[in-house]
């Protein structure tokens, strides 16, 4: 299971794709079986006004529900560990508390992209 | 401190206002991220996790309380009430909108202040000694050197798309509060047996995935020349840097790969055929000069009542003396530093109230001169013995009076993963739980001067290839792990730390460092710190202490 | 087609650009012709001995010291920017223009975005290929927005610490 994220380009936002939206609750992003996320990623890439860098991401079911494997998007999901009231993580709630729940042990696939970009 | 004059701040409106443009013709589509990414990045404005991020420069680590107060200011309007200082003397931001960064931009514009070269493939932000103008030992005032070069590396049209990212420091006393030799170029200031003004040339050193100490390519450049020298090796890093692979592309490799000598005589050849035409004239040095010498201190007596009396009755500002208060070349005089490692805070951030308490603080008692330290601190290098009491008890009002300068609670540590994109691993964390293990105040002075150093990835920006303690966050199957190394110094003893061993899981990284105080305190001699016991008994017993259980 | 834009002093103005860029492989054809560098040292002299009008284009890999007895006799060095990150051009044309004296026209060619513009005037180029699409009042405006610079180039201008007197 998959889902698209990127930055909003006006303000860095994390965001997430939803049938052609972009929201900024994890809870509320489109999710994609296999391959069905390409066609998000490519009408994504063709917004360069608004986001930027759209790639998709891995999720896998946690204790509270389905999170993102990698941390490092965990962490872009909710908001910096040192400061609970700063980022997405201050709404609380059941779908953040599943965020914070999961844990994973594979690497993102968004890693292999950011090694390059820098 | 430098006064900016009329053409100064022409400069930076200028700056400012062509920002604005890119930043409208990039929402508007006129230019690809591609495109606009340098620009920003020109203009210290990165993509993070999170949001933007605007790291501000602070020039050579020098604030009047004006500018610190447009700092608590953007805090508070822009982002979420707080700055974090870094290793290289500036304030990142962390919350920051693209949309809002021109305004920000003409708001530093107002007091004096720019984000420019603060990232990108450019000469960044000169750093020198926070005591400068203060202590006895420099040789010279940095501050006047590392102006000429801010000025002089602004918009340089020759060297503004290097091969990677270039930094210089400035260091002119005994003791290296620089890491000069950590950077692209590091200068010390130093008077030849005739007493002539030169520069030791240090060129080739650089943190990052491969550590390096600069070697010393030329011993005495007299101070006239330094531009014209400057230009030469830029020159040649310019033309023959590497541009194929970004981790190769650092000045320090290609120092490495030709060796010091060859380097050394490549720069000398295009230094000869530059000649003097590049080199700044006595007027214009004079002038720079003079902007800082003009430091109105009173004549006192060299020791104060009032401050020997505070220590004698108050145990906790004895200790803030101890470890936070340094000797002033002026009698009566103290430098005073504030330290932004608080326990259970995030190192090096500063909340805007407290950022207008060291503004006020300045202005009242510190002749309105701040300092920002490569160490993640803050410094008021002018204040008078008489007042220390009393500035005292306003920054522990303020939450800014922990007594630990130099201790193994004055943790360096870089955003980490959970602010940068740049990140494997997180540092805040890490650095919080050491800081718990010793939050005991008397052990910390037990241990004594102890530098930790944490970074999130191999881009060490917290600068763990010379913490005395490094700690290097990797991604080990998606899980945080530290690789722990010892012995590594950026003070005037410069040394690249050594790997201890496997890298420990977060939550054991503490207790490895707590097994590593144990054996330096075991076994070191009267007057060693820790990083002397290790370079005398080396690796083995520190090894042998955190790895034991698993044998 | 993308316009060729030329500077004149503080002007910018859009010029028809009469050069061929000739690849290595390629026949040269009548009329002024821009040549590789290795082109040139091969077959250059025969061309301008001939009174042709060449030019010669330098890689950013390339010494442009290599051209130097050549100089007084080409007609434009294009220094080029196979990405506009790679700032080594920079550099040429500075050379071009400081240390070899060269008078005849220094051009940008590659990827060369308007945003660089003043670093190009301040080195020495004197016509650009722009690869974005900018026209010559996007130069002149992008050249023109700072009122004062802060060190020598080879254009001459007076820096900050001049102006002060």
């Amino acid at each position: 299971m998959k889902a698209l994220t990127a930055n909003r380009l006006i303000d860095g936002e994390v965001v997430f794709w939803q049938a052609g939206q972009w929201v900024e609750r994890f809870a509320d992003a489109e999710l994609f079986e296999g391959d069905a996320g390409e066609d998000a990623v490519a009408a994504a890439k063709a917004q360069p006004t608004v986001v930027v860098e759209p790639y998709l991401i891995d999720l896998a079911q946690g204790p509270g529900g389905l999170a993102p494997v990698s941390y490092r998007e965990r962490i872009r999901a909710l908001g910096p560990t040192n400061e609970p009231t700063h980022g997405k993580q201050a709404e609380g709630g059941a779908a953040i508390a599943a965020l914070q729940a999961a844990t994973g042990a594979a690497r993102s696939t968004g890693r292999v992209d950011l090694i390059r970009r820098k | 401190m430098y006064r900016y004059d009329a053409i100064d701040r022409e400069f930076l409106a200028d700056r400012a206002a062509q920002f604005r443009d890119q930043v409208v013709r990039r929402l508007a589509g006129d230019i690809t991220e591609d495109q606009f990414k340098p620009l920003r990045l020109m203009n210290g404005l990165y993509l993070q996790l999170h949001a933007y991020m605007l790291r501000v420069a602070v020039p050579y680590g020098s604030l009047n309380p004006a500018q610190m107060r447009a700092f608590a200011h953007i805090a508070r309007t822009w982002d979420k009430g707080y700055g974090h200082f870094t290793t290289r003397q500036n304030i990142q931001f962390n919350w920051v909108r693209l949309g809002d960064a021109p305004d920000i931009l003409d708001h530093l514009a107002s007091v004096d202040l720019h984000a420019i070269q603060t990232s990108g493939n450019c000469i960044r932000n000169v750093t020198s000694d926070p005591y400068a103008g203060a202590t006895a030992q420099e040789v010279d005032d940095p501050r006047v050197w590392s102006e000429v070069i801010r000025q002089w590396s602004t918009l340089h049209p020759e060297f503004s798309f290097l091969p990677r990212k270039f930094k210089i420091a400035v260091t002119a006393a005994e003791t290296d509060r620089t890491a000069a030799r950590a950077h692209d170029i590091g200068l010390r200031v130093l008077r030849d047996a005739d007493g002539a003004l030169g520069f030791e040339v240090m060129v080739g050193g650089g943190q990052g995935r491969t550590p390096y100490l600069a070697p010393t390519i030329k011993p005495f450049l007299p101070a006239s020349r330094l531009i014209s020298y400057l230009e030469a090796i830029l020159r040649v890093y310019n033309r023959h840097g590497r541009r194929d692979n970004i981790y190769k592309a650092r000045i320090k490799i290609l120092v490495a790969s030709l060796g010091a000598e060859e380097f050394a005589r490549q720069v000398e050849a295009e230094w000869s055929k530059i000649g003097e035409g590049r080199d700044l004239p006595d007027t214009e040095l004079a002038r720079i000069r003079g902007e800082f010498v003009k430091v109105p201190f009173e004549t006192l007596s060299p020791r104060s009542a009032g401050f020997e009396a505070a220590q004698a009755a108050d145990r906790a500002f004895a200790r803030f003396v101890r470890n936070n208060v340094k000797a002033h070349k002026q009698p009566g005089y103290a430098i005073v530093e504030i330290s932004l490692k608080a326990p259970g805070a995030t190192p090096g951030d500063a909340s805007a109230d407290q950022m207008d308490v060291v503004a006020d603080l300045a202005e009242r008692y510190g002749l309105s001169d701040i300092r920002v330290t490569h160490e993640q601190n803050l410094v008021l290098p002018h204040v008078k013995l008489d007042d220390v009491p009393a500035v005292h008890r306003e920054l522990a009002a303020a939450g800014l009076a922990t007594s630990n300068i130099n201790l193994i609670s004055d943790i360096i540590a870089c955003p980490g993963l959970d602010y940068c994109a740049l990140a494997n691993a997180r540092a805040i964390p890490v650095a919080q739980s050491i800081q718990d293990r010793f939050a005991d105040p008397d052990r910390a002075e037990e241990v004594g001067e102890l530098k930790i150093k944490i970074s999130g990835c191999i881009n060490a920006c917290g600068h763990h290839h010379v913490g005395h303690i490094g700690v290097l966050g990797v991604d080990k199957k998606g899980e945080e792990f530290y690789q722990l190394s010892l012995g590594g110094s950026g003070a005037e003893d410069a040394s690249l730390a050594a790997i201890l061993g496997p890298a420990l899981p977060a939550d054991k990284v503490a207790g490895a460092v707590d097994k590593l105080v144990e054996t330096y305190l075991a076994i070191r001699h009267d007057g060693e710190r820790f990083l002397d016991t290790f370079r005398r008994a080396g690796m083995t017993p520190f090894k042998e202490a955190v790895y034991a259980d698993a044998h | 087609m993308p316009t060729l834009i030329r500077r004149t002093g503080q002007a910018f103005v859009a010029a028809e650009d009469v050069f061929t860029d000739v690849a290595d492989e390629d026949a040269i054809p009548d009329g002024p012709v821009i040549l590789s560098l290795t082109r040139f040292q091969a077959e250059g002299d025969a061309l301008v001995t001939a009174g042709r009008s060449v030019g010669v284009r330098i890689q950013p890999d390339e010494a442009v010291e290599d051209l130097a007895y050549d100089l007084p006799r080409l007609a434009l060095v294009a220094a080029v920017f196979p990405k506009f990150r790679d700032g080594r051009a920079f550099t040429t044309a500075t050379l071009l223009r400081e240390r070899l004296d060269y008078r005849g026209e220094v051009r940008a060619v590659g990827e060369v975005l308007r945003d660089q513009a003043l670093f190009m005037v301040r080195c020495g180029f004197d016509s650009f290929a722009p690869a974005d699409g900018a026209t010559p009042s996007d130069w002149a405006k992008a050249a023109g927005l700072f009122r004062h610079v802060y060190q020598r180039a080879a254009d001459g201008r007076a820096p900050a610490f001049e102006e002060r007197g």
